[in-house]
């Protein structure tokens, strides 16, 4: 192994997440959040760190059908994160629009906006799911880095 | 030439530089790993803010459009160079004695300030209103704490030199020899009152919980840090590691040096170390809630102000 691909997997144990409501209905939000921070489905072992600012994220997870109303600062936020970086869409709004689906005021799906790398469904999904979702996300960041 | 490679060494190998830095970087590590523990987790490994650094350098550094780019990208470098120097300046009783040409107490005084000025530069060239909101909050923190704190070295110069015959001196070696001979500050009752000063500064200096108002991330989205990605960031983490060693050494300096030489010396400096870092940082950051800024101010200008004031009085009545 060379010294490059050694320095990358070990930087590859530092994924910082940073989380994008594009109009959820807060229930994924919920199990984001307590999927980090509950002792139970602790992440922060994996290196994991929620950040405050979008310029310091790796991955980003993007919950809810994306509304009209925020589309275009959705847009904006995301352009703000440094390259590499990993899309995960949490819960099943994102993928289909959920219970939203058909409703005039929503974009979804959001891969006509997003390029979203990881799908995690559910509605809203298991905190494991997410974490699954994550870990699956940190492989694909592997070679992007 | 000895001389200049000394302080070469000193500034760069031990006890500064990459040493500092790898010391600063594990304690931090620890105080992650025993913040999780004490909430019931598992937590990161010791190691993981070497991790968190390298992957800072893959990622790409961005400027804002509107931000002044010598001074954004120049900030972290003033910051980091600053705190090189301050790791050099501190003393450790029986292993390491700066040369005295680097400066004395009031050159690290000084140079303690200049983490927080490059924080408020950084903050007010990256032209977000988070950076501008972080950057009044830090000028007003820093007006705060830096009196009691210029109250407290005075206190402790004030003892030695009047000890020794003088006004004071503001030669930390001669303060630690001074403890060496005659029992540590720590213990000595005079000096209590400057030693809880010392412990209300610190964590405000470092910007750890209760105090750390202006990169609250969830009001201010990290504050004067938001714009800066990539190695920029890494550089800033880097200041914060060393900052911690030079405070934290810098409060055993002046406290408690152990009167100790050579490899036991240098190990019982390493445990003083842990424990501060454990006792004074993870347990206040674990245990409190972050103060409002005119909180954080009013009670800098009341509790750490009037003992740092009492202790220069008692002093100077003890002797």
């Amino acid at each position: 192994m060379t010294m490059i691909s050694k320095l990358k997997s070990m930087a590859v144990k530092s994924p910082w997440i940073y989380r994008i409501n594009a109009g959820s209905c807060n229930g994924c939000d919920v199990e984001m959040a307590t999927t980090a921070l509950i002792p139970r489905y602790d992440v922060e072992r994996l290196g994991c760190q929620y950040c405050g600012s979008p310029r310091h994220a790796d991955i980003v997870l993007i919950s809810g059908p994306l509304t009209r109303g925020v589309v275009d600062a959705a847009l904006k936020v995301f352009a703000e994160i440094p390259d590499p970086k990993v899309t995960v869409a949490v819960g099943v709004c994102p993928i289909s629009g959920g219970i939203f689906r058909e409703s005039y005021a929503i974009l979804a799906p959001i891969d006509q906006y997003f390029p979203v790398d990881v799908n995690v469904p559910g509605c809203p999904p298991r905190p494991q799911a997410i974490i699954e979702g994550i870990a699956q996300a940190v492989a694909i960041w592997r070679d992007r880095l | 030439m000895s001389m200049q490679l000394g302080i070469l060494i000193a500034v760069f190998l031990f006890p500064g530089g990459l040493f500092a830095l790898a010391l600063g970087l594990i304690l931090k590590g620890l105080d992650r790993r025993v913040a999780a523990r004490l909430q019931g987790r598992i937590g990161p490994p010791l190691r993981q803010p070497f991790y968190d650094l390298i992957k800072l350098a893959f990622k790409r550094t961005m400027v804002p459009t509107f931000a002044n780019q010598p001074v954004f990208l120049g900030a972290p470098l003033v910051g980091v160079v600053s705190m090189l120097l301050a790791v050099a300046l501190v003393p450790l009783s029986g292993v390491y004695d700066p040369n005295p040409i680097l400066g004395n107490l009031i050159v690290l005084l000084y140079i303690l300030m200049i983490p927080a000025v490059v924080l408020m530069i950084a903050g007010s060239s990256s032209a977000s209103p988070y950076g501008a909101i972080g950057f009044s909050r830090e000028m007003t923190l820093m007006l705060a704490y830096e009196a009691p704190i210029v109250l407290v070295v005075l206190a402790v110069a004030m003892r030695v030199g009047m000890a020794q015959g003088e006004v004071m001196t503001f030669s930390l070696t001669e303060i630690i020899a001074y403890q060496r001979a005659n029992g540590i500050f720590l213990l000595d009752p005079v000096m209590w009152p400057a030693l809880a000063a010392f412990a209300l500064f610190f964590p405000a200096n470092l910007g750890i919980i209760p105090f750390d108002i202006p990169e609250a991330e969830t009001e201010v989205l990290e504050g004067p840090l938001l714009e800066y990605t990539g190695p920029a960031l890494g550089l800033f983490k880097v200041m914060s590691a060393l900052k911690a060693v030079v405070v934290l050494s810098l409060g055993i300096a002046l406290f408690a040096p152990l009167n100790l030489g050579g490899v036991w010396g240098f190990l019982g400096w390493l445990l003083e170390l842990t424990l501060l870092m454990e006792f004074g940082v993870t347990a206040v950051r674990l245990s409190m809630g972050r103060m409002r800024i005119d909180q954080a101010f009013a009670f800098f200008l009341k509790w750490p102000l009037l003992l740092a004031t009492a202790s220069v009085v008692t002093v100077a009545l003890a002797t």
